[in-house]
């Protein structure tokens, strides 16, 4: 691959006396899309989080693009090119399609604050044509759509952006098989492409191994395993995730029943 | 086209006011005259500006009880900016400083330290009641800028053909306060612009964006990137300062202020009520200022119909109350039409 766009290094994060991160080592590459797999509680949200700017950590650092980064916010990480679909979507379901399509990135008539509806209405248009989604209205509270659908204006509004490192938190989560494929093929899109370097949060390993071209596991707050998808297979992923539940079960045995029944 | 404007988040109440104003001006004589309809202006309009403040508040999904506190308080530090020599303009601007004050102050409980805004701003509600007891000393004082100036003007009448010069007195007030409240439509005024402005602000800027965004999705709002401390912080900063100049219309309307602090808590909430009535709701996310402005126009017409209709006072709140009641019933039903017919 070519040089790294984001590095973690060694980040650490705590929630009071839960650690969510213990020691996280990750890199991407230009054009990269990187598959990120491991259990609830594992920490990806986490990390995801800390990459986005939303939450800080608490040891460690980023390297964007070669350079140590702190990121005092969302919108601080949004102007060096940070986007992120996070998990929960982000949508507010009072606001229409379009105003959650321009959240915090909003057209407006100046030198006034008075929004450009119009010219945002149209432009939202445009960009859910470009991803294969078809709405009837944009003008309606999201509320009122199904969960796929509101998954795909999630990654739309994201994907659309002008960041080049691209966060996808389950964009597959809420979605049915044709939404899901939809985003699949959206994602193979900008892989050709490789304008963007993408880092996506997955549970099917079939899915992680079709769209991705490398493979990060992380298990209890720590990457255990690295490999290109082009050298493992779903059979290997699910022997380690397996092995890990099977370790933690016979410790849990153990110290929850001394007489080790 | 009815059905699209029944489906209105307003249409409802605007639709209720209306009947409410038709029943009245058939059932009585002098409902439906220019005299009664300056009549209901005071029982409508200050609570329609209150009702504004306390719409984007709700949208935020939190609310403000001490607006009741700061209508009073807000004439009670104008009348001592005036005392220390300062002119009217200044005192009123002062006056407003201090009530955006009361909202920052009340933002930053609700948001810095956490405090839920329901309990801050009942805390707030009765300090501020208490500190405006202890500042007036619970005595009334007169409204600076609002006395009325008698004085005497020739008219010409012409009687049977003859031309006859009689003198007349005619009551003037100052220019500043036929501007802040003693005009005959500056409160209409005053309270026209508010609604409009808030309604804009709500729908066509970002504040309001933001506003519906953090009511409605904290979480998402804030992942989004949206600055949640001060988008609720600045309205509760607009809250304040709309019953801080609703305060200061009231008392130099009436000339004077009395320091009632029960007074003050029926009028905050008479402003929920109008709200809530037109379409507001508490949990956050949704609102309309002109469901508000009419909302404060169905209680103020409804008292004043009650009244000429010889209605015993005693009757009066109980009625009152169940009208809130009924209203808030259609708007439910009215609600659930809407999401049937997929109408914002």
């Amino acid at each position: 691959m070519a040089e790294d766009v984001l590095q973690v290094e060694n980040v650490a994060k705590r929630f009071g006396p839960v650690t969510a991160l213990r020691d996280v080592n990750l890199h991407l590459g230009k054009g990269e899309v990187l598959g990120l797999l491991g259990d609830n509680g594992a920490g990806k949200s986490t990390l995801i989080k800390i990459i986005s700017g939303f939450q800080k950590p608490d040891e460690g650092r980023l390297l964007l693009r070669g350079e140590e980064t702190e990121l005092k916010s969302v919108d601080h990480a949004r102007s060096l090119g940070i986007d992120c679909v996070y998990q929960d979507l982000a949508l507010v379901n009072e606001l229409s399609v379009t105003s959650n399509m321009f959240l915090r990135r909003e057209h407006v008539h100046k030198p006034f604050p008075i929004l450009k509806r119009r010219a945002m209405a149209r432009d939202t248009r445009k960009a859910l044509d470009q991803i294969g989604i078809n709405l009837p209205r944009i003008d309606v509270p999201v509320a009122r759509l199904s969960g796929g659908q509101r998954q795909a204006i999630a990654v739309a509004r994201t994907v659309t952006s002008d960041a080049d490192i691209i966060l996808l938190d389950e964009p597959l989560a809420a979605m049915g098989a044709k939404e899901g494929a939809m985003i699949l093929d959206l994602v193979a899109r900008l892989r050709a492409e490789g304008r963007v370097s993408i880092i996506m949060i997955a549970h099917n390993y079939v899915h992680v191994l079709e769209a991705c071209d490398r493979v990060n596991l992380i298990q209890d707050g720590e990457i255990t395993f690295d490999k290109p998808t082009a050298d493992t297979s779903v059979e290997e992923l699910n022997e380690i995730v397996v092995e890990e539940y099977r370790r933690a079960r016979v410790a849990a045995v153990g110290k929850d029943d001394p007489a080790g029944r | 086209m009815l059905v699209r404007f029944l489906t209105l988040r307003e249409g409802s109440i605007i639709v209720v006011t209306l009947l409410a104003i038709l029943y009245f001006s058939l059932s009585t004589e002098h409902f439906f005259s220019h005299a009664n309809f300056i009549n209901v202006l005071p029982y409508f309009a200050p609570f329609a500006i209150l009702a504004a403040g306390e719409v984007l508040l709700m949208v935020a999904g939190e609310i403000d009880l001490s607006i009741g506190s700061v209508y009073l308080f807000s004439p009670f530090m104008f009348y001592q900016f005036n005392e220390a020599g300062l002119p009217l303009v200044a005192c009123l601007i002062l006056a407003l400083l201090c009530s955006a004050v009361v909202g920052v102050i009340n933002g930053i409980f609700v948001e810095v330290i956490g405090v839920s805004s329901f309990i801050t701003t009942l805390g707030m509600l009765l300090g501020l009641g208490g500190l405006t007891l202890i500042i007036s000393h619970a005595q009334p004082v007169a409204m600076p800028g609002a006395d009325v100036t008698t004085h005497t003007v020739n008219v010409t009448h012409i009687v049977n053909g003859q031309k006859i010069v009689l003198p007349e007195q005619v009551n003037e007030v100052g220019t500043f306060a036929k501007i802040f409240g003693a005009g005959a439509y500056s409160e209409l005024i005053w309270a026209l612009v508010i609604i409009l402005g808030t309604q804009v602000l709500l729908t066509l800027t970002r504040w309001g964006t933001y506003t519906i965004a953090v009511g409605g999705n904290r979480l998402g709002a804030r992942e989004a990137g949206i600055n949640v401390r001060l988008t609720v912080i600045r309205n509760f900063i607009v809250c304040s300062v709309f019953a801080g100049l609703v305060g200061v219309l009231e008392a130099t309307r009436a000339g004077s202020v009395t320091p009632d602090t029960a007074g003050a808590s029926e009028s905050m909430f008479r402003a929920v009520s109008a709200a809530v009535i037109g379409g507001t709701l508490l949990i956050g996310g949704v609102g309309t200022a002109i469901g508000a402005l009419f909302g404060a126009l169905f209680l103020g017409v409804l008292r004043d119909g009650l009244t000429l209709k010889g209605v015993n006072a005693d009757y009066l709140d109980f009625i009152l109350g169940l009208a809130i009641l009924g209203a808030m019933v259609v708007n439910i039903y009215v609600g659930k039409v809407r999401k049937g017919s997929g109408v914002g």
